[in-house]
């Protein structure tokens, strides 16, 4: 399925992650909290109890956040048996909330998410929670939130362009050292 | 439930086995995602403009604090809170002195200290009292008055050297106030100033907080003397009613241990069902009444283990009476009692549980407050017998050697150290370390680092010293038995082997560091060179609180290399870290070395000793 944004050759947005530059301070779970929470605010969600979206796992030492990719034909909307997951054919934002049909806590999409990113709700609500791409805020409260900028909310063309042009840097200093070797 | 991660095989088994029982093993894992900037020391919220934190994009905090600034004011903190601590300890310590009645076990050394500090004629009560009296006036002088007593114990060379440096302190609780009153929003921002303050603090800890609580200890209780011990949870008698100790302050547990032998507690406790009283060792105080019962155990029935095994002793149901006086109690515990119907008994409100009553120690009556906790024991043993079952595993060594202090050691080594200094001279032993400080659950694991560096120390025939948890730990893996010299080096195994020695030798609690530091300082008297000459290193691998920081300040101002296994939240300034790890080394002679891998870290520390041995032509 393609979006439109994608026929009318205009890229489109997503929370990417600098690995290198995330210090696992979990602001960024805390801030998606309070954007999901009532009072709007870290402290109120912390009260509410509202979990964040993005998990941030340890992989040894190094933090790794972790969130939905809102990939295209996701393996969790085809998992949705009563029809609640959805993918807003618009902003490709894949979410269970604010549809007709009410997720029913089958958990059958956080079985078939690959990347561990669908939650269950708390204090037992069989509710599924994921990241829904904060709808109505420009920028996602995760990437507002961290303090090193280890998550952009960039087009991701932008994204592997700037990947590239890094490697390319890489290579061709490479070689340079080695064909000085070479020459000397 | 996530798996326990230690050393100690036989404490893993019997978590396992108790699925059902929450320790900090298990918590572990979710604390696993450690924020960076907290590890950097780059965090500060000492104001409401904040908390700001020095990122990528902000090199700043609000205020115009740098990364240096901030990293400065909170390991400042840090370390004046670890001070505070140990100070806290000497203080009790010397209350508790002053108001003991003859006789008193450590007379010689009472004696002694009174002829080192001018103490004159009189009898010993009277001798003791101003003993006491001498050390508290220095704790409470004002800052600006140097402390009487850092000059008459601290190894000369380095009196002068901290002369010359102008870190000689002033009263120690004032430094502490002090440290605090500078590390305040907008007061200093001079990171040198605040790393010196930390040095004062560090003499402050060592002469006081270790070196003369040991003394007042070993006057009230006896010095340390040489003996084999049971070590672990078998040292657990269900037959009798057992009082977990947690803390630091043997002085607090004198007048119990006295009591508690009586032949009518012994009836009280026949009456309950028991044979008797025995109070089991937990955390460093354990380790200090095993120092100095090593010989005749009395009511003392053996150190069960270190910070993290407390937990899991309570899982054993085997303890009727938990009593707290200082860290490490766990906040973990209270739950633990709850569920295995432990009564609580907190004498000094430093250490409060939650659900402990409060009893404080009774300086003026201390008869009548162990008749308190002994009633306290006897109605918990009766009420909760009924509905727990003991259920403790087979765990620990016979055999450790224990009883190891300055005094002791240069007994067994035939009333001198010059034994010790020719073996090391001629190359049996390629020098000395110290492992010292805490456990952690972090640095790889419960005892993993601490086992594993001290395995690669002796494998290369350098010694180790141990004091503090780590010494708890070792203990409990069969490091102190004689039979551990297999582990060691050719070299070091057959001196071992001759001398009938562990390779790892058990000073005790962690204020036996202070022990240490007269073993060094002797030697370095009798090869008439200073500290930071001798072929030594020390190591606090698994260090885990802001007590350890300020005995590592105490070994920086020594002049020692001091090896952490984590770095001690500096990492955010280059200055500060480049003082400590580096530049440090021209001043006092001392510096930080962080390796986070125990080979690397023995690896270090060889080559630390090497070059000393170098250096002094052996």
């Amino acid at each position: 399925m393609c979006r439109p944004g994608k026929l009318e050759g205009v890229d489109v947005k997503a929370v990417m992650v600098y690995l290198d530059r995330c210090y696992g301070c979990l602001t960024c779970s805390l801030a998606c909290a309070a954007a999901h929470s009532a009072s709007g605010t870290i402290t109120g969600a912390m009260r509410e109890r509202v979990p964040g979206r993005i998990l941030v796992e340890a992989a040894g030492k190094q933090p790794v956040p972790i969130l939905c990719r809102h990939c295209d034909d996701a393996p969790c909307v085809n998992a949705c048996m009563i029809g609640a997951m959805q993918q807003d054919p618009v902003t490709g934002l894949v979410s269970n909330e604010g549809h007709t049909q009410a997720c029913a806590g089958c958990w059958m999409c956080i079985m078939a998410c690959p990347y561990g990113a669908i939650v269950q709700a708390p204090r037992g609500e069989r509710m599924a929670l994921k990241c829904d791409g904060c709808r109505g805020r420009e920028t996602p409260a995760c990437v507002m939130a961290c303090p090193n900028g280890a998550l952009a909310y960039v087009e991701v063309d932008d994204f592997a362009g700037e990947r590239r042009l890094k490697l390319a840097f890489c290579l061709a200093e490479d070689m340079t050292r080695d064909s000085r070797a070479y020459g000397g | 439930m996530s798996l326990c991660v230690s050393a100690d095989a036989g404490l893993c088994k019997f978590l396992n086995r108790r699925g059902d029982v929450e320790t900090s093993f298990n918590r572990l894992s979710g604390q696993a995602v450690k924020c960076g900037f907290g590890l950097q020391g780059i965090c500060c919220r000492l104001c409401s403009n904040g908390p700001c934190r020095i990122t990528l994009k902000t090199s700043r905090g609000v205020c115009g604090a740098t990364a240096d600034v901030i990293v400065a004011r909170n390991f400042l903190r840090a370390v004046a809170a670890g001070a505070a601590c140990y100070l806290h300890v000497v203080e009790n310590a010397a209350n508790v002195l002053k108001n003991t009645d003859l006789p008193y076990p450590g007379e010689g050394l009472l004696d002694e200290l009174a002829g080192r500090f001018g103490i004159g004629a009189g009898g010993s009560k009277e001798k003791a009292a101003q003993l006491a009296g001498r050390v508290l006036e220095d704790l409470y002088r004002p800052r600006g008055e140097r402390m009487e007593l850092v000059e008459r114990l601290a190894f000369p060379r380095r009196f002068k050297r901290w002369e010359e440096l102008g870190i000689l302190p002033g009263g120690a609780k004032a430094e502490v106030f002090d440290a605090l009153v500078k590390s305040g929003t907008n007061l200093s921002s001079d990171p040198v100033d605040m790393l010196l303050h930390c040095l004062r603090l560090g003499i402050a800890t060592g002469i006081y907080g270790l070196t003369l609580t040991n003394h007042i200890n070993d006057i009230l209780a006896g010095e340390p003397e040489i003996g084999t011990v049971r070590v672990g949870f078998s040292v657990v008698d269900p037959g009798y009613i057992n009082i977990m100790v947690i803390g630091h302050q043997q002085a607090l547990f004198s007048a119990l241990q006295r009591e508690l032998e009586t032949p009518e507690a012994v009836e009280k406790a026949r009456q309950a069902g028991a044979k008797g009283f025995r109070i089991v060792g937990s955390t460093c105080v354990g380790q200090d009444l095993e120092l100095r019962s090593a010989r005749e155990h009395g009511v003392f029935a053996g150190h069960a283990g270190n910070n993290f095994t407390s937990e899991p002793l309570l899982a054993t149901g085997g303890i009727d009476l938990v009593v707290t006086e200082f860290n490490c109690a766990l906040p973990g515990i209270e739950d633990l009692c709850e569920r295995f119907r432990v009564r609580q008994v907190c004498i000094d409100d430093v250490a409060k549980k939650r659900n402990a009553e409060h009893l404080p120690y009774d300086f003026g009556d201390s008869r009548a407050f162990a008749g308190k906790i002994m009633d306290a024991a006897l109605s918990s043993y009766a009420g909760r017998r009924k509905e727990i079952a003991p259920d403790i595993p087979e765990h620990g060594f016979d055999g450790a050697v224990a009883g190891i202090g300055e005094k002791s050691l240069k007994k067994f080594l035939g009333g001198s150290y010059k034994p010790l200094i020719d073996l090391i001279a001629g190359g049996q032993i390629k020098g000395i370390a110290g492992v010292v400080g805490c456990s952690n659950l972090a640095t790889r694991g419960h005892d993993v680092f601490t086992l594993e560096l001290t395995r690669e120390l002796i494998r290369r025939d350098i010694i180790v010293l141990t004091a503090g948890c780590t010494s708890g730990g070792l203990a409990n893996l069969g490091m102190t038995v004689p039979e551990a010299a297999e582990q060691a080096g050719e070299k070091l195994k057959e001196v071992c082997k001759k001398m009938g020695i562990p390779p790892v030798l058990n000073f005790g609690p962690c204020l036996a560091i202070g022990r240490l530091e007269t073993v060094a300082a002797e030697i370095a008297g009798m090869l008439n060179v200073d500290l930071p000459q001798l072929p030594l290193a020390l190591s606090a691998p698994q260090w885990l609180e802001e007590q350890a920081l300020a005995d590592g300040a105490f070994a920086l101002a020594l002049g020692l290399l001091i090896h952490l296994g984590s770095s001690p939240f500096i990492e955010g300034s280059e200055l500060v870290t480049g003082i400590l790890t580096r530049d440090l080394e021209e001043m006092t002679g001392g510096r930080v070395l962080v390796a986070e891998d125990p080979t690397q870290a023995a690896d270090a520390m060889e080559s630390h000793i090497l070059k000393k041995r170098e250096k002094l032509g052996i």
